[in-house]
């Protein structure tokens, strides 16, 4: 467990070492901000914070690939890689802990937007409702973790950082293509089924403040799955 | 305390280690030599867990490294070759990264990074980013990494390489003081490197072990009974004396000032020491004799005959 944390701290410290953290927690912020004075502030709009959640959810599928193409490809790259498979730590704490600093770091994104939802308390008459924001944060987290886990396996199958970012980003649209617009163009059977494996319809869900246990045990269990995958691309490494 | 037996690995058809065993005592200080592409990388990533041999048995201390990697690789510490860090982490943070993935106890941690720092002379430039050392440096803080869980076994994947003389001096010197009270294994192309440092050599190419043993039993396993004579004559009276003194030798001639001839003799495989019967020879087609002794062989020797020896040997392509 204490690898796994340590593992997971320089992770999270050395994002805030190099230039890419801060550049996208920097656009990420800028961004949400922006939507946030126009879309949710603007006189004679409702008081919800809708409009930046489906803005940040299309930007995680920018900037979580960017967050997590380094974790492996990275080392690989450089050499490191031998440091880590050479300690007495085994692949899946490697991963775990890799994937749990990139997740901090999404955490440490999305908290600054609290102060949004603060705002639109103080500013408001009558307050907002509260469960859709909550349900909205929790959408983004578990977005957030599907998105990390994809990265995190697409980072170990390559050296390169630029093939980890696109072919994460690239899965994530056609996971929605596929799971969106392919349905009304199959039979309604086959068209159901592949709607069920849609992430957006479940954040839209989310949106309306509906909190669905399927829907969090979807995004867990398939994030769950990506870095099990993850663990068997490292560990298939030793075997190459 | 290292123990390797029957080690086999492919990358697709090419078989990269055939056979490689070894066993290596507790406190002995061992060269693993061999050209570029011989295979030694490759058994030092088996013996380190980085990759699963396909065949064979490896044993790190008493612990079975294919079965409990993890425990296995608590017992040593690894400087692989390209010395890998992270550029931008201070020295320090990264010792003390690398002493929380190793195993440390957190009380432990802090003493033990200042007494990797003052062992391997880093102390002066703890709170400087690696990325900012000199090549030496950062070899240096690679092999501090190593040494933070104080392991019984130190395993050194060409460390002297990309240093320049000075470098390489003072990166010689911290290693025979480490080999002091460790198990070292260390692999290097350079020679007086592991004639410096290693009581004992094993030689490999082509993916298998070539010869083992000490420098000096190497040395004189090779150059049983060759000699070398600085001898007056004409040259078809010195070789017609050699040959019949001893029919199966090699001889080769080099003229020297007026009419001395320089003459390394090496008797056959199975010949006695050529010294005595030489001289008699020459003593005997009353050649003058100003120099006769025996041949000295050194490592660089025993490792170019080992190698064209395996290359001439049938399936040898070493």
């Amino acid at each position: 467990m204490s690898s796994i944390f340590i593992l997971a701290k320089r992770e999270l410290s050395s994002l805030f070492r190099t230039p890419v953290g801060w550049i996208v927690l920097a656009l990420f912020l800028f961004l949400t901000g922006t939507v946030f004075v126009f879309g949710a502030l603007a006189p004679g709009h409702p008081a919800t914070l809708r409009p930046i959640f489906g803005t940040m959810t299309l930007m995680l599928v920018l900037v979580a690939p960017a967050i997590s193409m380094r974790l492996f490809s990275e080392e690989f790259r450089t050499g490191t890689y031998e440091l880590l498979a050479s300690s007495p730590v085994t692949s899946a704490q490697i991963v775990l802990g890799k994937y749990l600093g990139a997740l901090a770091f999404l955490i440490v994104m999305l908290l600054p937007t609290l102060i949004h939802a603060g705002v639109l308390f103080l500013v408001s008459e009558p307050n907002p409702d509260p469960g859709p924001i909550a349900a909205g944060y929790l959408s983004l987290f578990l977005f957030g973790c599907l998105c990390l886990a994809l990265g995190t396996l697409a980072s170990t199958l390559t050296d390169s950082q630029t093939l980890a970012f696109l072919g994460t980003m690239l899965t994530l649209i056609c996971w929605v293509l596929i799971t969106n617009i392919a349905p009304q163009h199959f039979e309604p059977e086959i068209g159901s089924k592949l709607a069920a494996a849609s992430y957006s319809i479940r954040i839209d869900d989310f949106a309306r403040g509906t909190i669905d246990t399927r829907h969090v045990v979807f995004f867990l269990s398939i994030s769950a799955g990506l870095l099990a995958f993850a663990t068997t691309a490292l560990e298939s490494r030793r075997w190459r | 305390m290292i123990e390797v037996a029957d080690l086999h690995r492919w990358f697709g058809s090419v078989h990269a280690v055939r056979g490689v065993g070894f066993s290596i005592p507790d406190g002995q200080a061992v060269g693993l030599l061999g050209p570029n592409g011989a295979g030694k990388t490759t058994t030092l990533r088996m013996l380190t867990g980085i990759l699963r041999p396909q065949q064979g048995s490896i044993s790190v201390a008493g612990v079975d490294a294919l079965r409990h990697p993890v425990q296995s690789q608590r017992q040593f510490g690894y400087l692989p070759e390209s010395a890998p860090s992270y550029p931008e982490m201070a020295v320090r943070s990264f010792l003390r990264y690398r002493a929380g993935v190793l195993g440390v106890p957190v009380r432990r941690r802090r003493n033990r990074v200042l007494a990797v720092l003052a062992e391997c002379q880093l102390t002066d430039v703890s709170r400087r980013r690696i990325g900012q050392l000199s090549k030496g440096y950062r070899q240096r803080v690679a092999l501090a990494a190593a040494l933070l869980h104080d392991p019984k076994v130190l395993i050194l994947d060409e460390p002297t390489n990309g240093l320049d003389p000075t470098q390489i001096r003072e990166a010689r010197s911290l290693i025979g003081d480490l080999a002091q009270n460790r198990t070292v294994l260390v692999s290097s192309h350079i020679l007086p490197e592991i004639e410096r440092t290693c009581q004992r050599v094993i030689i490999i190419g082509a993916g298998r072990v070539l010869a083992d043993g000490t420098p000096e039993e190497l040395c004189r396993n090779i150059g049983s009974g060759g000699c070398i004579a600085e001898v007056r004559g004409h040259l078809a009276a010195i070789e017609f004396a050699i040959k019949q003194a001893l029919p199966e030798c090699t001889l080769e001639t080099a003229p020297l000032e007026e009419g001395w001839w320089h003459c390394t003799i090496r008797p056959g495989p199975d010949a006695p020491s050529s010294l005595e019967a030489v001289g008699i020879a020459l003593g005997t087609a009353k050649c003058p004799i100003r120099l006769l002794r025996p041949e000295t062989i050194g490592l660089e020797d025993v490792f170019v005959r080992v190698l064209d020896e395996a290359a001439r040997s049938p399936g040898g392509d070493a």
